[in-house]
């Protein structure tokens, strides 16, 4: 089975959603791509008469990273066939039984959101075209220029958070954004939320509201990253935060003393544990280790899904609390299919000791 | 194996190279990033001499952008070349039009 194609995508979700009517929903994002095109997420989870803790994973945000996508459809169809044939699944070396498999479903909804951004995989999938290409296709910011860079925005930069990075880092930070829409990878957009597919992420997060986990699938360093992305993490002073103006120019620099991210204690060790259990998950497929870091400790970054989804409770605890995690899996962007397989059997044996050590 | 260090895969001017970049300290690199701004890729890596690296894709005419003193950039693969040989490994039509034809994972299914 090669790589999918954008239809296909589309018509795995819906077809799982019709082969196991009782163990998922379908669920349509509200707002069509730049180019026209729906999404679809498929919610995976057995009916329970209480409410359920949600984990939302997203796939296919940026467009050259292909195998996100078949890592969330292959997830879905594992779960969904060991349920309802109550067996248990096994990743290579990583096991889980038909009761873990059975409890996962029956205490969580998944919601699946596995090709976020459709116009830029189109795009990179297209023989004539790039396949290096990484943003969505907008081109509303190209100011008419001739130029094939100026087009699209790099949708993990577009969530609201320090998304004035020019204002919020320090002057010697690398944050790996910018504001020039010709920028042909980071280009974060004119404001946030200005595109279609962040906003349906959005939209997911408020239709659930119990969300407690989003876990955003990229490539590659084969690690799991968690909270923050914009600096280091301490949990000694609440107010030295995102969103309080004192500290802006002083964010992004490692070893310093001027800045750290705040996050509760008990959050911040969670987090650690969830990476961890996620990469044990992968570990015992076939040896390969992921690392559990701190997003910052890729590079600092701002506009991100996983940083995002948190921040939202420290602007309103009302909002709810969700850790944001994010996989990079492989050493590339364009493995063969054939390694790409032996991917997804690592990132989904993570993915389901991820979602069992939520309990 | 990845697919962007195959040498044989053919070369089309414009392409995207991965280099492997490496400076002699962090604050180097972070110099380097800071000016150049260049799509990375992977995560920076600490060698035993204290040398960080990270890879970088670039076309080949941006390599010169990267060398300096204190940094050393290598050619790893062509990228775009990489990307080109896997868009010959994306389905064609739609597998899943069938009604029967559902998706299977690929996870063993293990006792019952």
């Amino acid at each position: 089975m090669p790589y999918l194609n954008i239809v296909e995508v589309e018509s795995a979700v819906a077809s799982l959603s019709t082969a196991y009517p009782g163990l998922t929903q379908l669920i349509a994002l509200p707002e069509p791509s730049v180019e026209g095109r729906t999404a679809h997420a498929l919610r995976v989870g057995a009916p329970e008469p209480f409410p359920k803790d949600c984990v939302i994973m997203l796939g296919g945000v940026h467009a050259r990273e292909w195998g996100s996508c078949e890592i969330l459809v292959h997830f879905a169809a594992d779960l969904l066939e060991a349920y309802q044939g109550n067996t248990g699944l096994g990743y290579g070396g990583t096991t889980f039984t038909a009761d873990q498999v059975h409890g996962l479903l029956q205490r969580l909804d998944l919601v699946l959101f596995p090709l976020v951004n459709p116009d830029g995989r189109l795009h990179s999938q297209t023989p004539t075209a790039d396949p290096m290409w990484r943003k969505n296709r907008n081109p509303a910011y190209s100011g008419g220029s001739p130029d094939p860079a100026c087009i699209g925005v790099d949708l993990n930069r577009n969530y609201d958070f320090l998304f004035d990075f020019a204002t919020a880092f320090a002057p010697t930070a690398t944050p790996q954004v910018s504001a020039n829409p010709c920028d042909p990878m980071v280009y974060a957009g004119p404001s946030a939320f200005s595109e279609p597919e962040t906003r349906n992420v959005r939209w997911l997060l408020d239709q659930y509201p119990r969300t407690g986990w989003l876990v955003d699938v990229h490539s590659y360093s084969q690690d799991m990253l968690y909270n923050w992305g914009d600096d280091e993490n301490q949990s000694v002073d609440p107010e030295m935060n995102f969103h309080n103006p004192a500290y802006d120019g002083t964010r992004g620099i490692p070893g310093d003393v001027a800045y750290a991210e705040y996050i509760e204690k008990p959050d911040a060790d969670s987090a650690v544990v969830l990476a961890e259990h996620f990469c044990q998950g992968v570990n015992g497929v076939r040896g390969l280790t992921y690392k559990p870091m701190s997003g910052f400790h890729l590079y600092p970054t701002s506009g991100t899904s996983d940083d995002y989804v948190l921040s939202r409770y420290y602007r309103n605890p009302g909002q709810g609390k969700v850790l944001g995690f994010t996989v990079e899996w492989g050493t590339s962007f364009h493995p063969p299919w054939a390694e790409m397989e032996k991917i997804i059997l690592d990132v989904d044996a993570g993915l389901v000791a991820f979602c069992l050590a939520t309990a | 194996m990845s697919a962007v260090t195959n040498q044989s895969l053919e070369s089309l001017p414009h392409d995207i190279l991965r280099v492997r970049v490496t400076a002699r300290n962090a604050d180097t690199l972070r110099a380097l990033l800071r000016d150049v701004h260049p799509d990375v890729g992977g995560r920076p890596t600490l060698d035993a001499d204290g040398s960080v690296s990270i890879d970088v894709y670039v076309p080949d005419d941006r390599i010169p952008a990267l060398e300096r003193e204190g940094v050393t950039v290598t050619r790893v693969g062509n990228a775009s070349a990489a990307g080109r040989a896997a868009q010959a490994e994306v389905g064609q039509g739609d597998r899943f039009a069938a009604a029967n034809a559902i998706p299977r994972g690929l996870a063993a299914k293990l006792g019952g």
